[in-house]
């Protein structure tokens, strides 16, 4: 499909900026599928001047203030929906707490796409190749979302449906990521391979890990750009999870993770070298997990 | 407000407040490069789809994409271009540099480049190499191949 990028964007009817959460949802019942919401604008832009997407209304929620920022609470972390990709990078809540996350966002894009675009706009665009899904379904983040019924959570996993597919509703608005925080012991690493700099990823792989005594305790394993969706490989986790650590045992988790996926060729990789990366992306990133944990152990 | 209304929006530009009346789906490009009464031809449209970075600009310090940010959105925001880097005459340092190290070819993407730096130098006075690398990846340039302007940013964060 040729995309044409037209100097001037598409006209629309309507533009609001609603100083509350409640105005917002609705507004987007009014506007009846027709209305987008704008927060950073580095996807909604892009595709509104490519024709792929000619809203009528536009609802831009950047005055929303109880949706930004980044907070650490007892027994999670939360990302509010105005929270950049930028505030992401730079916040010393997430380094510490969730390594991959920072890892995963400081790849992504260049600092100017960063310093507008959100972390709750990657996820709702629901790209399969998108770079924060992988780093938070293996953190097993859920989001909070407010529609005209009310109020209600859905986890990560059940969040993607297809390509630039989600389980929302035109009408509903993520508020909110909330992250668990990692037990004690746990390792991370993201990890994934590009053509240029600043692209999107061939493969992605995300990886938690926790190991006590040399006995993996247990793993969650993410990918991204292989499947219709982000996917976890449970598969291969149920390889790993509950047994001691070797070369042999983890070749093996990575081989199940690449069967795990059902990739397609595109502009920037083949199927077949999508399947070989990810086999080695995965091996890569279990074992930086353990050397984490064991820098960890050391102090 | 509804597209039967041509919405008045207030921009401050390098340190002046402007006035104009725009269509509702007009970019921070647009309205800068051709709705202004000093047309700021600064910022360039180069891809329209966020990965050149010919049309940064700054807001509160920070390199945005005005082709990818309606100008509705940044009504009364303030807003750094190019053309607001030099006082009184006097070349910023990193203009001062570009010149000096042989940074500039057509110029196209030099205002962007420069702003992006400057946004660098800001948060982090001393990077190194890989750092200026990588800040700058936003920015593409044709002409140059970045040696020049790598060390062009070099030279400029040295004083």
């Amino acid at each position: 499909m040729n995309l044409i990028f037209h100097r001037n964007l598409p006209a629309y009817d309507q533009y609001f900026l609603p100083k509350t959460t409640e105005e917002a949802v609705s507004l987007l019942a009014e506007g009846n599928k027709e209305a987008k919401i704008l927060a950073g604008g580095t996807d909604l832009l892009v595709q509104m001047r490519n024709r792929q997407l000619v809203p009528k209304c536009i609802v831009n929620i950047s005055s929303l203030s109880e949706l930004s920022g980044i907070s650490l609470n007892e027994h999670s972390v939360r990302l509010g929906a105005l929270a950049t990709l930028r505030d992401v990078e730079v916040s010393p809540i997430v380094k510490k707490e969730f390594p991959l996350l920072h890892e995963a966002v400081s790849q992504m894009a260049t600092v100017q796409v960063r310093n507008m675009g959100t972390v709750v706009g990657n996820l709702c665009h629901g790209s399969p190749g998108a770079d924060t899904p992988p780093p938070l379904l293996t953190l097993e983040a859920d989001v909070k979302v407010v529609g005209p019924d009310g109020v209600k959570t859905i986890s990560l996993d059940k969040f993607f449906t297809g390509p630039r597919d989600t389980v929302l509703n035109p009408n509903e608005l993520v508020t909110e990521v909330r992250i668990p925080k990692l037990q004690p012991n746990s390792g991370t690493a993201f990890l994934r391979l590009t053509r240029v700099a600043a692209d999107l990823a061939k493969v992605n792989v995300a990886v938690v890990l926790r190991v006590k005594n040399g006995i993996c305790e247990d793993v969650k394993i993410a990918l991204g750009a292989v499947a219709p969706t982000p996917i976890r490989a449970r598969k291969a986790e149920e390889v790993l999870r509950g047994n001691m650590l070797n070369e042999k045992l983890i070749e093996k988790t990575a081989q199940t993770a690449a069967e795990d996926t059902s990739p397609i060729t595109d502009i920037r990789s083949t199927k077949e070298y999508r399947k070989e990366v990810s086999k080695v992306l995965v091996r890569r990133a279990i074992n930086i997990c353990i050397k984490r944990i064991k820098k960890g152990e050391e102090g | 407000m509804s597209s039967q209304q041509k919405p008045k929006i207030t921009l401050k530009v390098n340190g002046k407040s402007y006035e104009a009346d725009i269509d509702l789906h007009r970019t921070l490009l647009e309205v800068l490069r051709d709705d202004l009464d000093s047309n700021l031809t600064g910022a360039k449209y180069g891809c329209g789809q966020g990965e050149c970075g010919a049309c940064t600009v700054l807001i509160d310090g920070k390199a945005v994409l005005s082709c990818l940010t309606l100008a509705l959105a940044v009504n009364g925001r303030e807003i750094e271009t190019i053309e607001g880097l030099a006082e009184n005459g006097k070349l910023h340092l990193l203009q001062e540099a570009f010149n000096s190290n042989g940074a500039i070819q057509c110029g196209f993407c030099t205002p962007g480049v420069i702003l992006t730096a400057k946004s660098l130098l800001d948060e982090n006075p001393d990077p190194d190499e890989e750092e200026v690398r990588e800040y700058l990846k936003g920015n593409l340039c044709r002409c140059t191949g970045y040696v020049k302007i790598i060390e062009a940013v070099l030279t400029a964060s040295k004083g």
